[in-house]
């Protein structure tokens, strides 16, 4: 009895440090910079002493605050939201909580252990459940006196508003798309075509084959750019692309996404792909396209900057090949991604909900116009008035001409239905692996069901 | 001895600490685990009460036998390997004519040492079908075989398990080899004085005499096998597409990526029975009578 009660503890124990392992693990590459977390409200909070403005009536109010805080792109603009804030509203102190890439796992863990910050950052997925559970705070009356609403970008509403016709978080970024990046020099020097229709694709893919070129880059590792190069090809036949197969307002095979896949396979077969691409991530991707090792690149709209950056003027984007010469005219301007409800939320069971909700459209705001104004790029919710301090690159501008002509479908993080959402990030993969297009449909197919 | 066991108090002392924290961080979450198994259950929002729609369901997911399959795929190659070569390494460290055994013990053990994320980044490297160690390596050879190891998904899960292999295999070989010192030396002697040849001593006297050793090894090999998770999730996060999901990354993917936690529950308990079963075979078939020299 005692050896075998030994051995129940002994694989209890081994699950478990499994299990812990994995949660650790996932918290790791977020929390890259917690060091530096800590400094922009204590450093704020000294000005805020100092200023003449802070008056004796205005109490002095500590806001918890769980936000993004992670690279270049999330903490200058969050820096300089804080140091507005402290201009406008210096009788409040924010508390930062810097977000960790795990899902929404610590935040879902504040809110079942009641420790949720005041205001916090929410995606689709945190709404949706928080909904339900009470614990995001309904802002529609709060964005029509704070003037949030008017303040939106007209084609970035639906980040604002959600399926229900609510609005539970205050946006900042607006609809971003998909891009496919392209050495303009290679192109060139092999005699390719900048591809217009799937035909052509293949040939390119070929001839770059034939010559020791990668043809394209992607870090299908993350399984997100894995799905979006298959929204590509579905957008092209279907221009909701993804979003329809997301709602069950289609299946997968349905002729136009069989098709899709089956074009995407037939490209993988011909060797689109670098060997292991797969297992690359951001970085290794990222260099073979930097180093001309590679032809074409897949990332968003964001990477922009950093491909302007290694490559100056030899990279360009290009409009997504179609199935046709007309199909390709007439998809032209439907892109893979777009943007979904998400933004800061406020904690209902804050002890200042109001003031939380007034600081959450303030700072949403405030991003947003750093990264209009500073970080090259027009894709965000809100409108700013403010001119533009550094000059897009030639890329964003070109993009800019067709931002309002534009109609974008959903980037897998956007998607609604998370089982679904998994299957068709876990059978992109497989597709990209070289799995076949059937297997593909049957997969993503299974998951619709349900 | 009698009487120290009798008094009541003085045991119930000093168990009682160790068996509180267990039963706080193991046994209470456990059944925690089973219970909301029973549940659909998004881990916030009262869930749903299913019964065992959960296990029903998961009985017929195909991603369920990929996983199971992988399981014992990964347990099979570990257990063979880790105690195969740390068998044939212990008998070479423990044989008084091999040369600089004191350096050969620690360098075995090394790996050991090492943490699974630092182990994963090494072999992902030697795994790399561009410019890989290994894939060179054939290239050296003259051989045509190359592979993109991890993203091939019919050998991801065996480079894998090869890797989980390497890096516990000091840990077997340290056990073995310090039940092969434990064996009293007359017995090899008398055995080589009746004419036995070393390999023939250690087949019919050192192994038989380690078959308890054997068998702890044989419950950690494979209960390490069947939950193997840290190595997916590093080097191919299960991928390509689902190729190399095992029962715990399952339990990962239900959970933290669906939000299906009574899902995910379901699986771990699975898991957990599994497990146990194949302890109880290991400790039903092998070295069931005690050895006392």
């Amino acid at each position: 009895m005692i050896r075998k009660t030994g051995a129940i503890l002994l694989i209890a124990l081994l699950a478990f440090t499994a299990a812990a392992c994995g949660g650790s693990g996932s918290t790791n590459g977020s929390n890259a910079s917690p060091s530096a977390g800590s400094a922009s409200p204590s450093g704020s909070e000294s000005s805020a002493a100092a200023s003449p403005s802070a008056s004796a009536s205005a109490e002095k109010v500590k806001l918890r605050i769980y936000a993004q805080y992670a690279d270049e792109d999330t903490k200058l603009p969050y820096d300089y939201a804080v140091a507005e804030l402290k201009k406008e509203m210096p009788n409040v102190e924010l508390e930062l909580d810097i977000q960790a890439q795990d899902d929404g796992q610590k935040l879902k863990t504040y809110a079942a252990t009641g420790n949720l910050p005041d205001i916090y950052q929410a995606g689709l997925d945190i709404i949706n459940t928080f909904k339900q559970s009470g614990n995001i705070q309904q802002l529609d009356e709060y964005a029509d006196k704070f003037g949030f609403k008017d303040a939106m970008q007209p084609s970035a509403m639906n980040t604002l508003v959600t399926d229900d016709g609510h609005i539970y978080a205050f946006p900042y970024a607006g609809n971003e798309m998909i891009l496919l990046y392209y050495n303009k020099e290679l192109f060139e020097k092999f005699g390719v075509k900048v591809p217009t229709t799937f035909d052509e694709w293949k040939t390119a893919v070929e001839t770059f084959k034939k010559n020791g070129i990668i043809p394209l880059s992607m870090f299908a590792k993350e399984k997100w750019p894995d799905v979006a190069l298959y929204d590509v090809f579905a957008s092209r036949l279907d221009p909701a692309g993804i979003t329809k197969l997301d709602k069950g307002q289609a299946k997968a095979s349905d002729p136009a996404y069989k098709t899709a896949a089956e074009k995407l396979a037939e490209l993988v077969k011909a060797g689109l792909l670098a060997k292991g691409a797969t297992n690359m991530n951001y970085d290794q991707a990222a260099a073979l396209f930097y180093e001309g090792k590679a032809a074409m690149f897949l990332n968003g709209q964001w990477e922009i900057e950093a491909s302007t950056k290694a490559l100056g003027d030899k990279v360009a984007w290009m409009f997504y090949p179609g199935m046709d010469a007309a199909g390709y005219e007439s998809s032209k301007l439907v892109f893979s991604g777009g943007g979904g409800p998400g933004g800061y939320a406020v904690n209902p069971k804050s002890e200042h909900v109001e003031l939380a909700a007034q600081v959450a459209a303030f700072m949403s705001r405030k991003y947003a116009e750093f990264k209009y104004t500073e970080r090259g790029t027009p894709i965000v919710a809100t409108k700013v008035d403010k001119p533009i301090v550094k000059q897009y690159p030639p890329m964003m501008q070109e993009l800019a001409k067709v931002i309002p002509d534009m109609k974008s479908t959903a980037f897998a993080w956007g998607l609604s239905n998370p089982k679904f959402k998994a299957a068709i990030e876990d059978a992109s993969q497989s597709l990209l692996a070289g799995t076949s297009a059937e297997q593909f449909v049957k997969e993503v197919d299974k998951a619709i069901g349900q | 001895m009698n009487k120290f066991l009798g008094n009541r108090a003085a045991v119930a002392v000093f168990i009682l600490p160790a068996l509180l924290l267990y039963s706080v961080i193991v046994f209470w979450p456990l059944l925690q685990t089973l219970y909301r198994s029973l549940f659909q259950w998004d881990g916030l929002n009262p869930g749903t009460f299913l019964f065992l729609d959960n296990y029903k369901e998961l009985f017929q997911d195909e991603l369920f036998r990929t996983s199971v399959y992988n399981g014992l795929i990964f347990a099979v190659i570990i257990a063979v390997f880790q105690i195969g070569v740390g068998t044939l390494l212990a008998f070479g460290v423990a044989d008084a004519y091999v040369k600089g055994r004191k350096w050969l013990r620690i360098s075995f053990f090394i790996p050991v040492v090492l943490s699974v994320t630092v182990v994963c980044q090494l072999w992902m490297a030697v795994y790399n079908g561009e410019y890989g160690l290994l894939n060179r390596l054939f290239q050296a050879f003259g051989m045509s075989y190359r592979q993109d190891w991890l993203s091939d998904p019919d050998k991801a899960i065996y480079a894998i398990a090869m890797v989980n292999a390497w890096h516990f295999m000091g840990y077997h070989f340290a056990l073995l080899f310090a039940a092969v010192k434990s064996i009293p030396e007359h017995f090899l002697e008398a055995a080589r004085i009746d004419g036995a040849s070393k390999w023939k001593a250690h087949w019919l006297i050192t192994v038989p005499l380690l078959r308890e050793t054997y068998r702890f090894c044989l419950v950690l090999a494979v209960t390490g096998g069947l939950s193997a998770f840290a190595q997916m999730f590093i080097m191919t996060g299960g991928g390509p597409g689902t190729s190399t999901y095992t029962l715990t990354y399952l339990m990962y993917r239900s959970a933290f990526r669906i939000n299906e936690f009574g899902y995910g529950s379901a699986s771990a308990v699975v898991l957990v029975i599994e497990c146990l079963i194949v302890t109880l075979l290991i400790n039903r078939l092998v070295a069931r009578d005690r050895i006392v020299y």
